[in-house]
């Protein structure tokens, strides 16, 4: 049984933009949750949702910076990403990818959206614990 | 890239099988994608892609394999998937994907399905 640690907890990361790094950003996010007691189920959907996450915003670039936040409180963890980069951004990486990833989204967390940060790209998302009293 | 990832390429009963195993992201879907678009621009108009080892799959994962089903159909093939993880056929199921490739539980049906 995993024991579930109570309060806020605040993690930051931050990755270079590279393909073989982005695992990094899902590493961050299943320990998190666990440590919050999610279950194996809601770890796996919110490692693909931070995996897309990060997508949604880096398409198929490797420059700049990921600045991710995941934040648990109570029986919900917020996870915003920040792409900072001194080129133009967005890069989306085209074809079916893209609307792809934002059906995942739709589908494995409970809210998640795009807003500009001081000027930089960001993306959030939050997912509240399946087994959570309503 | 993932250490884990590896794909083998078979035949089995004349159709080509590309197995994957690991886990297919960002980092690893080009080596697939390269693996597949050989396959289909040297005249094999369907593929088996055997995905009973793959430990997580992305939407990168997913674009690749929608593309090379195209290249199939455009050529009069498939592209038939084995998979039997319910955390992988979820991905497809999310997406809406299930209703758009062939998919079979183990690589003899899937191969029978295109002889």
């Amino acid at each position: 049984m995993v024991e579930r640690k109570t309060g806020t907890v605040s993690v930051d990361l931050s990755i270079p933009v590279q393909a073989d790094l982005v695992v990094l950003a899902r590493l961050a996010a299943a320990t998190v949750a666990s440590r919050a007691g999610f279950g194996v189920e809601d770890i796996e959907d919110l490692r693909l949702a931070v995996e897309e996450l990060c997508l949604s915003l880096v398409g198929a670039r490797e420059d700049g910076r990921l600045h991710l936040n995941y934040e648990c409180e109570g029986d919900s963890i917020t996870v915003t990403c920040i792409y900072e980069t001194e080129g133009v951004a967005g890069g989306a990486r085209g074809g079916d990818a893209d609307d792809l990833s934002l059906r995942i989204l739709d589908a494995l967390v409970d809210e998640h959206g795009h807003a500009d940060r001081d000027g930089r790209p960001s993306a959030w998302l939050r997912k509240r614990r399946s087994d959570a009293a309503v | 890239m993932d250490q884990s990832f590896k794909i083998d390429d078979e035949v089995v009963d004349g159709v080509p099988v590309v197995s994957a195993s690991g886990e297919i992201d960002v980092a690893t879907a080009p080596p697939l994608r390269d693996r597949l678009q050989a396959l289909t621009t040297s005249g094999k108009s369907t593929v088996v892609v055997d995905l009973l080892g793959v430990t997580f799959l992305d939407s990168t994962a997913l674009g690749v394999l929608v593309g090379a089903l195209k290249r199939c159909r455009e050529a009069g093939g498939d592209l038939p998937l084995v998979i039997d993880e319910p955390r992988i056929l979820k991905v497809f199921e999310i997406t809406g994907l299930t209703g758009v490739f062939p998919i079979f539980e183990n690589v003899r049906d899937a191969v029978g399905s295109v002889k």
